[in-house]
């Protein structure tokens, strides 16, 4: 402990009694002592200065770093056993462990601020770890026709059979110009934005230009503005952001390529300097009032060989009535839809070698398995599937329903319906927008403080510039469709995404953000990137509430 | 007169004769551009100088390694004592820094690579927050062409650097060793994978202990989050300094430390952690141990067939020794065998098994060629080009590739355990040799005689026992091969024909079973009228072999056959090597895309073909150019000294001009009496700095040699690197007059030379280029000549009508990534597409012979035409172009792979003896001769032996099947037809391979490529990320897609062919399947699927 007072002294700092105390009571003492003496270095004094610290100011790093102190640790878990009596362990993503912490240091994706670290929407309340206790040893099968009115679910968009693109030079430009009309309509309602103009409309001394753009191209300067280069259908602009600006300056960080947005500038000479951004942005949704429980599933990932067969069961027993306790069963007689939000199955040769990690090397035979396991939930739930990259479907977005000719034991079963990505349904009032999630990855791994773990920030981030992937030419391969398909037109009242294998759930004006995790342990590609998954937790709006249920332990 | 000196002074002729050319101030200098140097001194200093520092380097030489001159030069150099004071002096010291820091990277580098000149940056002199100061390195991407170690060593000499000038550690902040964090890792996600990749904790170490600065140029546009720092001037990824930081310093740890001793470096302690991190990679390796099959199989290419698995039976036979066209990673094969298969062709790659990961394969016609079945069930050994050619079509297997030559060198390169050697007559001469008989009987035996003659079978036995040795390789098959069972089968078949076999006739069986038998042993015999024929001598030798039942029981089926049979039998071939065709065979001259005539701007004025005729039609053009002025009359000019008065010129910077073209074109068609300009070529810009265009004349005597200039004004020719120590002067076109007249005196035995098939030792400088290397460089002489005679006004010099007339005259080879010419002289031809070379002389351009390639250039050509102000002004421009010239080569002062060739003329007894076990090559090499023992010596030059002859060079094919066949599917299909006949290939695998390692990878890139392609101006050239919402390129041109339908479904077909004539596993036919469905959903509209349904449906 020694160790803890010296570090600090070779620093040039003092420490308190209490302040010591404080951070010796921190899970790890040293790595916060670290971080601690960094963050006063840097920010606070300058190198030389000598500081006594004292405990309320370790108290603000504590929280501000969201350290974790051993009390509060015990603390938690007793409040779990003495109020829910479920499961004695502590539910894994209810907060950032020391761990991922770490990882995130070392990870390019770290988070910078605070709001990064903790997703604190789930909480405690709502995640709940369904318990070890099998009610009938055998599957109850519901082979009955169910007396269910399935009057309000309706498709609203599938975008299977309707890929027009024939991959000519003419269709990028349509594509784009699509993309750029259908965002210019969601913002010219902006009160900003109602006159605007094209940029060649621009004249030769006007200095207020109002105008709507795609973003071509963001750089930063020597003096540290940004500049990003424009454009519309009618030709190109560089606006530049000065980070004496502050609000607008934080705006334009946020600017990635294609998007669309709104901009007022003062022209000065040939330099536009911009005042404003303005994203298309969401209204407030109001609640839905549903009656029912939707279950959100996606990247189940059957007929790999890290696959979870065993909990994937125990969610299906579950479903049907056969697991947990009394009131976890009656969550699961409430639920009338399940979503499967892309890579149901593991496909074959998505990646390089993948043949020694799949259990079941046939596709049709990953889809043959799919159906013996989902024949197995109640015919009275109405299951909607999606295509993601690992899905026999074409890669590029919107992807195509998994076709008939891979999954026809799929399409048997009556209860199942199979829709594009993305996709969009309405379930007894509830609308929910699938979407696979290729598009995070754009973001997660190319877009400063973004990261895999906090998807549901990502997700926040499609609604408001109101598009699913608007990066072009990098992750996410775009069909030149002749409508861009991946613009949020409608907006919905459930964001559902998959893909990245971490469950996160926010809620955004009123509008579930949802990413449903996975069925499948950590990958060998997930190793490399440090991406640690919650597998096996599933979503669920219980008519309209948000809960969580973890089938592994 | 002596070889060298006699180079020398015919090089300093030629230097006149240039000199005396750029001094008519025609040119961008008045002097030839291309310093002479003689050694590794001169070439330091002409590469990156300071003026005089050769001569230090030759003093400290004296007494100090190579090593530790370079550090006492970096020291000397950066610590001089500088007379300026405030900033100049800051100036002046980082100035000494970087200079130190060139020259001794230059010497570690031989002085040849490109690395000291672009691989560095700068060198800075930066502060520390606590305002101590310290060395910073800026590495720049082409760090890389100096490998690993050297770019450690680069850091080390910054190190050495500090210490010399009293400057501080670099300190380094957490956010900025965080920054290399970040970098490794974006750098390994998103540009390419490092050969070592560290742990974030690693990088962290290195960052925090390294004493200078490893900073440098952005190479990537990617940027890192950790911007905007204090210290570090870009926020893209710097992969130079990543390469020297993980690459160098991390990777090579070891090597680091034991440097940082012995150069009394302190401080390098820390870097012990990173020698022990051993292991980690062995399990990396175990992690791949599912897919341990070597490297060469993984993966399979559309058109490269395999021929044959790894060490599997029937694949090429390991033979040790080197003939006089191998070594230095080329191996042999016999001309048989590449006739054969059609894809072998002199100086095609292959990729190996082992030792080493490639090779180029050149004929050597003493070694054993195939053994195959002929459809009519034949089987035959065949031993010429002759005989191959006439059975090739009738060929049903191909049960045996033969030997593959492989040097004892090349495992010593490789470090690979040795190999059992074949059992072959010169083992079975050494066994005669060391036979007590042979000694006791005074040696009146003429074992060399004994080797190359043609033994009976009855001869044969009775040999082995009169000297108590193993029998004869000609009568000993692939024992070994086959199972004890099957030989006991075979022994049976035989037995029950015995009685009938008379000595000296052939011996008749009926057809059964066991004929496989005997064809995987080898054994030739033909298939008659339902019955199987065996050759009196092999009848003879399988009856003597096969004398009893064997014993199912033993371990093999040699020492099987060994307990039965009372003369020892030998396993003939205990080593197979698996094989894959690599790279095909070059031989071409350098062509810019699109090729120039001549470095002048025409800007698009010059249509699509870039025609300067065309330009001048418009008379006045605008190009970005500079021009010279005259300080004295004023005129304008491109000239070093004044057209009008001869007053010496000055540079003027580059600036958009309009020029009168059609005059000037008009005056220089004139001035060299050439009218036929039309289809001159120019270029579009220059990108030097000094954007100083090349004089007209020369593009049009150029046009009108049909001959074409690279980047810096040389003209070129390209070809495969082949060794050669010894040649024929009939196989290279040489006459024995012109062999005398260029000082050759005696063939390698020591005799005079008299005729044109004596074995002639290489000289070595001189070199063999390919006929049409040859053919070029006369029209290169031409163009020489005519700019001599019309463009200089001087004599013609070469006078050559045809490519024997060049035999004598000099050339430079210059290879990728240096930057140092070497002089050499061409002595003949070959008819091969390669460039055959003494191992030396490829190893002073840092090559070896796995399928490198580079130019040959005519030294006049070089000294007069090069000018660095041609040179790109982009990082990497100065490599590849002949900063120096390398007079004489020293064995000591090239890459120590070329000591590692062997030169002796044969193996002894305890040499083969050993192979039999896996020895390390370093313990065997008392058994062995190389150059590298006979450094410093006359010997190093000279006696270079060979144990295997070949009687041609360049016998076999010429030109490799995969080069001959114009399309992929016709290349696929002759690679799949030829993996059905080689016994050691599996064809479905070769099938399964080609669509998993190349089709589908390919289609699935291009699929992906497809869908976020750029788009590109068809006018202006211009790239644009994503299409345009306007449509259209901002200088209105058209745009047009990067990535063409045609690009993604090129292999489709294939594929799909592939797929449905071959029975290849249904998770590949699927994948292929799939992939189906997405490019047609992407290339065809459901609109039209549906339209034209309706129509169906009426």
């Amino acid at each position: 402990m020694n160790d803890i007072i010296l570090k600090f002294a070779k620093k040039g700092i003092n420490l308190s009694p209490d302040a010591y105390k404080k951070i010796i009571s921190t899970e790890d003492p040293n790595d916060f002592s670290t971080s601690l003496i960094l963050k006063l270095k840097t920010k606070n004094y300058s190198k030389n200065d000598f500081i006594s610290l004292k405990g309320d100011i370790v108290n603000h790093y504590i929280k501000e770093l969201g350290i974790k102190t051993k009390n509060e640790n015990k603390k938690e878990i007793n409040n779990l056993n003495s109020l829910d009596n479920f499961n004695k362990e502590q539910p894994k993503n209810n907060t950032i462990t020391k761990e991922q912490q770490k990882n995130n240091t070392i990870t390019k994706e770290q988070p910078k601020n605070k709001e990064n670290l903790i997703n604190d929407e789930i909480s405690n309340k709502n995640l709940i770890k369904i318990n070890d206790k099998e009610v009938s040893p055998e599957f109850k099968r519901n082979l009955t026709k169910p007396n269910v009115n399935y009057d309000n679910f309706e498709i609203l968009k599938d975008l299977t059979n309707q890929s027009y693109t024939s991959g000519e030079l003419n269709n990028l430009v349509t594509y784009f110009n699509n993309r750029y009309q259908k965002l210019s309509k969601i913002i010219e309602k902006h009160p900003e934005m109602k006159t605007h103009q094209k940029i060649s409309e621009i004249g030769e001394g006007q200095t207020d230009l109002n105008l709507i753009l795609m973003v071509n191209n963001v750089r930063t300067t020597k003096n540290g503005h940004n500049l990003v280069d424009f454009e519309d259908d009618t030709g190109n602009l560089n606006v530049l952001f000065s980070n004496k600006n502050e609000s607008v300056f934080k705006q334009s960080e946020k600017l990635v390529r294609d998007e669309v947005v709104g901009i007022t500038a003062d022209k000065r000479g040939d330099l536009a300097i911009g005042n404003n951004i303005i994203f298309p942005g969401v209204p407030r949704m109001p609640n839905t009032n549903s009656k029912c429980g939707i279950v959100f599933t996606s990247d189940i990932h059957i007929g790999s060989i890290t696959f979870l067969e065993d909990a994937f069961v125990k969610f299906i027993k579950w479903i049907n009535g056969d697991f947990g306790n009394e009131e976890q069963r009656e969550i699961a007689n409430n639920v009338k839809y399940m979503t499967v939000d892309g890579d149901i199955v593991d496909g074959i040769g998505v990646y390089p070698n993948q043949e020694k990690e799949l259990a079941i090397k046939d596709i049709t035979e990953q889809y043959d398995e799919a159906a013996r396991l989902l024949g197995d939930i109640r015919s009275d739930i109405k299951i909607i599937i999606g295509p993601g990259n690992h899905d026999a479907s074409r890669l590029a977005e919107p992807q195509p329903a998994v076709p008939e000719k891979y999954a026809k034991s799929l399409y048997k079963l009556n209860n199942i319906e199979f829709i594009s990505n993305p996709g969009y349904v309405n379930l007894d009032g509830t609308k929910v927008l699938m979407y696979h999630g290729r598009g995070i990855d754009d973001f997660a791994i190319g877009v400063k403080d973004y990261s895999h773990e906090r998807n549901d920030l990502i997700m926040e981030e499609f609604l408001n510039i109101r598009h699913l992937a608007p990066i072009y030419g990098e992750r996410t391969p775009l069909a030149s469709e002749l409508e861009d398909h991946l613009v949020i037109d409608e907006v919905p009242n459930v964001l559902h995404t998959g893909h990245v294998h971490i469950n996160t759930y926010k809620n955004y004006k009123g509008i579930h953000l949802i990413n449903s995790g996975t069925f499948q342990t950590q990958t060998e590609f997930q190793k490399i990137y440090n991406i640690v998954p919650t597998p096996a937790q599933v979503p669920i709006l219980d008519n309209g509430e948000y809960k969580q249920l973890k089938f592994i332990d | 007169m002596d070889y060298f000196k006699r180079l020398e002074q015919e090089t300093k002729d030629l230097y006149e004769i240039a000199n005396k050319a750029r001094s008519k101030g025609l040119d961008v200098e008045t002097k030839t551009e291309i310093p002479l140097a003689k050694d590794l001194a001169e070439r330091v200093e002409g590469l990156v100088g300071p003026e005089g520092i050769a001569k230090r380097i030759k003093e400290l030489e004296n007494d100090m390694s190579r090593e530790e001159v370079a550090f006492q030069i970096a020291a000397e150099i950066a610590s001089q004592d500088v007379d300026e004071t405030g900033e100049k002096e800051a100036e002046k010291k980082e100035q000494l820094a970087d200079q130190g820091l060139r020259t001794a990277l230059a010497i570690l580098t031989e002085g040849v690579v490109a690395a000291p000149l672009e691989g560095i940056a700068k060198v800075a002199i930066k502060k520390n927050f606590d305002n101590t100061k310290y060395l910073a390195v800026y590495f720049a991407g082409p760090i890389r062409s100096a490998g690993g170690t050297a770019a450690a060593l680069a850091v080390l000499l910054g190190d050495k650097i500090k210490l010399a000038t009293g400057l501080s550690n670099y300190k380094p902040i957490n956010d900025e060793i965080e920054r290399y964090v970040e970098e490794v890792e974006l750098y390994e996600s998103e540009v390419t994978n490092l050969q070592y990749s560290p742990t974030s904790d690693e990088v962290r170490t290195a960052a925090s202990n390294i004493p200078v600065e490893v900073t440098g140029e952005a190479t990537d546009q990617i940027e890192v989050s950790h911007k905007d720092m204090e210290r570090v001037e870009t926020n893209n990824i710097r992969g130079g300094a990543l390469l020297a930081m993980i690459e160098g310093i991390v990777q090579k740890a070891k090597k680091i430390i034991k440097y940082s001793n012995t150069l009394g470096l302190p401080g390098w302690d820390w870097l012990k952690e990173f020698t022990h991190e051993k292991p980690k990679e062995d399990e990396k390796d175990d992690e791949n141990k599912e897919d341990s099959s070597p490297k060469y199989i993984q993966d399979i290419i559309g058109g490269r067939p395999v021929l044959g698995y790894p060490s599997e039976k029937g694949a090429f036979r390991l033979r040790y020794g080197r003939s006089r066209n191998t070594g230095l990673a080329a191996m042999g094969v016999n001309p048989a065998t590449m006739e054969l298969v059609g894809f072998l062709a002199v100086g095609t790659q292959l990729k190996i098994e082992f030792p080493g990961k490639g090779t180029c394969v050149v004929p050597v016609d003493s070694i054993d060629g195939p053994i195959v079945k002929l459809k009519n069930g034949n089987v035959i050994k065949v031993d010429t080009v002759k005989e191959a050619k006439k059975i090739k079509n009738n060929v049903s297997e191909i049960l045996f590739l033969g030997d593959m030559l492989v040097a004892f060198g090349e495992f010593l390169r490789n470090n690979q355990p040795m190999l059992g050697a074949a059992w072959c007559e010169e083992w079975w001469i050494e066994t005669i040799r060391n036979s007590k008989k042979y000694i006791n009987d005074n040696k009146n035996l003429d074992l060399e005689k004994l080797e190359t003659e043609k033994l009976s079978a009855k001869e044969a036995f009775n040999f082995s026992e009169e000297y108590d040795v193993p029998l004869h390789p000609n009568y000993v098959y692939y024992y070994n091969d086959v199972t004890i069972k099957d030989l006991n089968a075979l022994i049976k078949w035989l037995n029950s024909f015995k009685d009938s076999f008379i000595e000296g006739e052939v011996f008749a069986l009926d057809l059964s079973y066991q004929k496989r038998i005997l064809e995987v042993l080898g054994i030739p015999h033909e298939l008659k009228d339902s019955k199987v024929l065996i050759n009196p001598e092999i009848a003879y030798a399988l009856l003597h072999t096969l004398t009893n039942n064997l014993d199912e029981s033993k371990d093999s089926t040699i020492e099987a056959l060994n307990d039965i049979s009372n003369i020892e039998i030998k396993n003939k071939a205990p080593t197979y090597i698996g094989t894959r065709v690599g790279r095909p065979e070059k031989s071409k001259e350098r062509l810019m895309k699109p090729a120039p005539h001549s470095l002048f701007p025409i800007n698009h004025d010059g249509g699509s073909r870039r025609l300067i005729a065309e330009a001048a039609k418009k008379g006045n053009i605008r190009v970005d150019i500079a021009r010279r002025k005259c300080p004295e009359c004023q005129s304008i000019s491109f000239s070093s000294l004044c057209p009008n008065c001869g007053t010496p010129t000055i540079k003027g910077n580059p600036k958009t001009r309009t020029i009168n073209l059609g005059a000037m074109l008009k005056k220089a068609s004139d001035n060299v009496g050439v009218r036929q300009v039309d289809e001159m070529k120019g270029v579009v810009g220059l990108i030097s700095e000094d954007k100083l265009p090349e004089p007209l004349e020369k593009g049009i005597l150029r046009a009108k040699n049909n001959v074409y200039t690279f980047k810096e004004a040389t003209i070129r020719h390209d070809s495969t690197d082949l060794p050669l120590t010894h040649f024929i002067p009939s196989e290279i076109g040489v006459t024995v007059k012109k062999l005398l007249d260029m000082g050759y005196e005696h063939d390698c035995y020591g005799q005079p030379i008299e005729n044109e098939n004596q074995i002639i030792e290489l000289k070595v400088q001189d070199i063999v280029v390919s006929t049409n290397c040859g053919e070029y460089l006369v029209n290169v002489a031409n163009y020489i000549d005519d700019l001599l005679e019309k463009f200089y006004g001087m004599d013609r010099f070469y006078n050559a009508t045809c490519k024997e007339d060049l035999i004598g005259q000099l050339i430079a080879g210059l290879a990728p990534h240096t930057s140092a010419g070497v002089l050499g002289r061409i002595v003949g031809f070959t008819e091969a597409l390669a460039c055959y070379a003494h191992p030396y002389f490829h190893s002073a351009k840092r090559r070896n012979c796995d399928s490198d390639e580079d130019s040959v250039i005519l030294l006049l050509d070089a000294l007069i035409n090069f000018s660095k102000s041609y040179l790109p002004s982009t990082r990497g421009g100065s490599m590849d172009a002949p900063l120096v010239l390398s007079s004489r080569i020293d064995p000591e002062e090239i890459d120590d792979e070329s000591q590692k060739l062997d030169i002796m003329s044969k193996f002894s007894l305890e040499f083969f003896e050993k192979t039999q076990k896996p020895y390390k090559p370093s313990e065997l090499l008392e058994y062995v001769d190389n150059v590298g023992m006979h450094l410093g010596t006359p010997e190093q030059y000279e006696n270079l032996m060979f144990s295997h002859h070949t009687s041609s060079i360049h016998a076999g094919p010429h030109l490799c099947l995969y080069k001959r066949l114009n399309s992929m599917p016709d290349k696929v299909e002759a690679q799949i037809n030829l993996a059905e006949k080689v016994r050691a290939v599996d064809q479905r695998g070769v099938v399964e391979g080609v669509l998993s390692s190349h089709f589908l990878p390919d289609i699935m890139g291009n699929v992906r490529a497809f869908s976020r392609q750029k788009v590109r101006c068809t006018k202006c050239n211009a790239k644009y990320r994503r299409m345009p919402l306007t449509g259209k390129c901002k200088c209105g041109g058209n745009l047009v897609m990067s990535v063409s339908k045609g690009s993604v479904t090129k292999y489709l077909e294939i594929s799909q062919n592939l797929v449905n004539r071959y029975p290849v596993s249904h998770y590949l036919s699927q994948r292929l399947e799939i992939q189906e469905f997405g490019i047609n959903s992407l290339f065809e509209s459901d609109k039209s699927k549906q339209s034209s349904l309706d129509i169906f449906f009426g």
